[in-house]
């Protein structure tokens, strides 16, 4: 057996055994943590002799047994030993070993992993601190994998959990399922930390390297393992039917650009047929459970109808309106009224849907919610009310999070038709911004500023009205303190937008820029990092060599990180195994970058274990592959390992996390390095 | 969202060695599909009648031929298969070494492929939906 096989199998085997292991061994000790650090410890001794001795026949008790002993040892050796571990030490010695058999044989080990989920979701946490504990102790998941998903860093995901076990102690909650009462709230805390965990997986909004270990998955799986654990509960079968029906949909829901596809409009031949039929077999239990009709099961039961429909034509609108009136009497909250009041204007016409919408508008919550202008503009132009039905999806433009969701609702407010015939600034900047001769990070940056100005000046005002005492109003209010070069961006895009406008579409602007002065810029106004700070982040034992180079290069060198991200293989290619410094003579194509030394020593040391022997693409890689419908230009591909270059905002991200929210820019030596006085270490 | 396939590859011999001893696999087959459905991760299973009760549909020549079987041809056959939602190939693998299978036999353990793997313009897609769609399937 080879040691990558071991390790595969201890990742397979920790996947399958873990919550059995830590149940097993909280009920032993009483105590989340020191479970936990058992459980590890059990992990860790895998890891170490699985190698070499191979993988045992029973590697569930093989680790139980392990984590066991630990628990032994450390209870004898705890220097207070007070009676009380002392007779714990011995009755786990004592117990015959035959108990550690994690063979199915019983409901003992299932109750043991329903009292862990119970007391990882328990109210007395925060959510954070209920999600992250769940997916560790019974998903199995680990730190940074539950780090990645929720795009927190390890640090925060680790705190939030050792936070949680101390509370958990403090309190002293009993490792145990409660009755009566409780029992309801408490099952109910345990279902929302699964529901939670299943969308931030659906409605993530992830960026483009973002790697997402499955969280629906991992919410499916804990919904499913519960639904074993409690049969006959009707709200936990509703719960699994509603995540696997919304499951079933998840390849059809984004489109190749990843813009999120809208119900009505999705290919329902992508939909997940297995899927669909598991989520109408567990609404049929719940239903069989009896009972009254609780919000999971009511929200199943919509998403049935919506599965059964062969068209979005055919959907069976009276019924969802139906069940959405149910909903409404056990979940009274706007979002489930504006769900309401979509399903009746389908089945009963635009009226009587905005009638239920209109009083929504009253609702403070859903003052800056865009999608209730999103609803009403909709309904206001089925009813032909085109010119409130325009300024609806402009007010909705405005509040959109997201770019591509906001371009779609823009294409709506220009396809009312409208007051007069000018252009409108909403219109011309989704035009702007939707030209294919611009490279990706002008567009972004050029998205910043014309966001800002929507923002601040409305999508709906007219071209013309676009004047430059209203642009350097703006300019002043949203830039007037930011640093020099911000605002030149700032005006560059604003010129640009001009430019383009009047020349290219022969639209009638006021010249917006004109009253924009440039400034000038002198260099480093954001003041570098201390020196001693960034040979701390250097040294930082576990550091990936990705970002070990990328932030030696920074450092020891006047290039940006944008001309850092550029560089590929074949222009470092020079400096071969010698480990020389590279000079930025030596690479053609660099633009205007001031002339200067584009790595130092330290970073040409790194450099040859980064390249590791690839000899083409981007030098600077993303952590996996693109989606197939997303391949990027073949420049920004690694023709040997098929990843993306590694994308700005994802190298800020990593750096933000590691270095308390600084900024690359300010990754940079303050003086030059011949001059630099050596820093401590 | 990833699913495995966990597929039965069973030789002559193994088939003939477990029907001699069917109704201790079947316990322990039942026992396999209970554990994974605690554990939250079978989505479907399915065991095929006898290869001799089946029949070859063989393209080879430029008709197709129609025999018993199948026979002979095939050292491994397909005798069924297990379909997990599974967050790893690795777990996939830990799963397949528990399946109560014959000495003799072979588990394949093979990822199912989404259909956003497949470009979204692609033709045969767009075919198979206008066929579902007139044909009233979705």
């Amino acid at each position: 057996m080879t040691s990558w096989d071991a390790h595969a199998a201890v990742d397979g085997v920790w996947k399958l055994e873990s919550a059995r292991i830590v149940a097993g061994l909280v009920r032993m000790t009483g105590d989340v943590g020191l479970a936990e650090e058992f459980a590890q410890d059990a992990l860790l001794a895998a890891l170490e002799r699985w190698p070499e001795s191979g993988v045992p026949d029973n590697p569930g008790a093989w680790l139980m047994a392990i984590a066991k002993r630990r628990a032994i040892d450390h209870l004898r050796r705890a220097e207070r030993l007070d009676r009380k571990h002392e007779q714990l030490a011995h009755e786990l010695t004592t117990q015959p070993d035959e108990s550690l058999d994690l063979a199915p044989d019983g409901d003992e080990v299932g109750d043991d992993v329903l009292r862990l989920m119970f007391i990882s979701c328990h109210p007395a946490l925060t959510t954070e601190a209920r999600l992250a504990l769940t997916l560790r102790l019974v998903g199995g998941l680990r730190t940074e994998e539950i780090a990645r998903a929720f795009l927190v860093s390890e640090t925060a995901v680790a705190q939030r959990i050792v936070r949680a076990k101390r509370t958990l102690a403090a309190r002293r909650i009993p490792f145990e399922v409660p009755e009566g009462r409780e029992r309801a709230a408490r099952l109910s805390s345990v279902l929302e930390v699964i529901y939670l965990v299943f969308n931030e997986g659906y409605a993530a909004t992830a960026g483009e390297d973002l790697i997402r270990p499955g969280l629906c998955l991992e919410a499916l799986r804990l919904g499913r393992v519960l639904a074993q654990l409690m049969p006959g509960e009707a709200e936990v079968l509703g719960l699994v039917a509603l995540m696997e029906l919304q499951a079933s949909r998840a390849e059809a829901r984004t489109g190749p650009e990843g813009e999120p596809i809208p119900l009505h409009e999705q290919n329902r031949g992508r939909w997940d047929r297995l899927l669909i039929r598991r989520g109408m077999t567990a609404l049929l239990q719940a239903r069989t459970a009896g009972g009254p009709l609780g919000p999971y099961v009511l929200q199943a039961a919509i998403a049935v109808c919506h599965a059964q429909a062969a068209t979005a034509a055919g959907t069976d609108w009276a019924q969802i309106a139906a069940l959405y009136d149910a909903l409404f009497r056990v979940l009274p909250t706007p979002v489930v009224q504006l769900n309401r009041a979509v399903a009746v204007a389908m089945a009963d016409g635009p009226e009587a849907g905005l009638a239920l919408a209109d009083p929504l508008l009253a609702e403070p919550a859903m003052r800056n919610y865009h999608l209730l202008p999103g609803v009403r503009g909709d309904l206001l132009a089925r009813l032909g009310r085109s010119t409130e039905a325009r300024a609806e999806f402009e007010r909705a433009a405005e509040l959109a999070q997201n770019t591509p969701e906001r371009a779609i609702l823009l294409k709506r407010a220009a396809a009312c038709g409208g007051r007069d015939d000018a252009v409108t600034l909403g219109h011309a900047v989704a035009a702007f911004l939707d030209r294919a001769d611009l490279d990706a990070g002008t567009l972004r940056a050029y998205r910043h500023t014309m966001n800002r100005m929507l923002a601040h000046l409305g999508a709906g005002i007219p071209l013309p009205e676009v004047t430059a005492e209203r642009v350097a109003e703006l300019f002043a209010a949203a830039w007037g303190g930011a640093a020099d070069a911000t605002w030149n961006r700032h005006r560059a895009a604003v010129r640009s937008f001009a430019a383009w406008a009047a020349r290219d579409r022969g639209w009638h602007t006021a010249d917006p820029a004109a009253r924009l002065g440039r400034r000038h810029e002198p260099r480093g106004r954001t003041p570098a990092l201390d020196p001693v700070f960034v040979e701390a982040l250097l040294a930082r034992p576990g550091l990936a060599l990705r970002e070990r180079t990328l932030w030696t290069m920074l450092y020891e060198s006047t290039a940006t990180a944008a001309l850092a991200l550029s560089l590929d293989i074949e222009d470092v290619k020079s400096i071969g195994g010698t480990g020389g410094t590279g000079g930025i003579e030596d690479i053609e194509d660099i633009g205007d970058h001031t002339r200067g030394t584009l790595w130092g020593p330290r970073t040409a040391g790194l450099l040859p274990q980064l390249i590791a022997g690839r000899r083409r693409g981007p030098l600077f890689l993303a952590d996996r592959r693109p989606a197939p419908a997303r391949t990027p230009p073949s420049r920004d591909l690694c023709p040997e390992t098929g990843r993306r270059r590694l994308s700005y905002e994802r190298a800020e991200y990593l750096f933000k996390q590691a270095s308390h929210g600084n900024t690359l820019y300010q990754l940079r030596l303050t003086e030059p390095a011949a001059t630099r006085r050596p820093s401590p270490s | 969202m990833p699913k495995y396939m966990l597929i039965m590859r069973g030789t002559d011999e193994s088939h003939a060695a477990m029907m001699a001893s069917i109704d201790e696999s079947m316990a322990a087959t039942g026992r396999f599909i209970e554990e994974m459905i605690k554990a939250g991760v079978l989505l479907a299973a399915e065991g095929l009648d006898l290869p001799g009760r089946g029949v070859v549909v063989d393209f080879s020549g430029e008709a197709p031929v129609v025999t018993d079987g199948p026979y002979g041809e095939t050292k491994e056959l397909f005798g069924g298969y297990f379909m997990l939602d599974v967050a790893s190939k690795q777990e996939a693998v830990e799963w397949a070494k528990r399946v109560p299978a014959v000495r003799g036999s072979k588990i394949e353990v093979r990822r199912v492929a989404g259909s956003d793997e497949v470009p979204e313009g692609n033709e045969h897609l767009v075919e198979e939906r206008a066929r579902r769609e007139s044909s009233d399937q979705i």
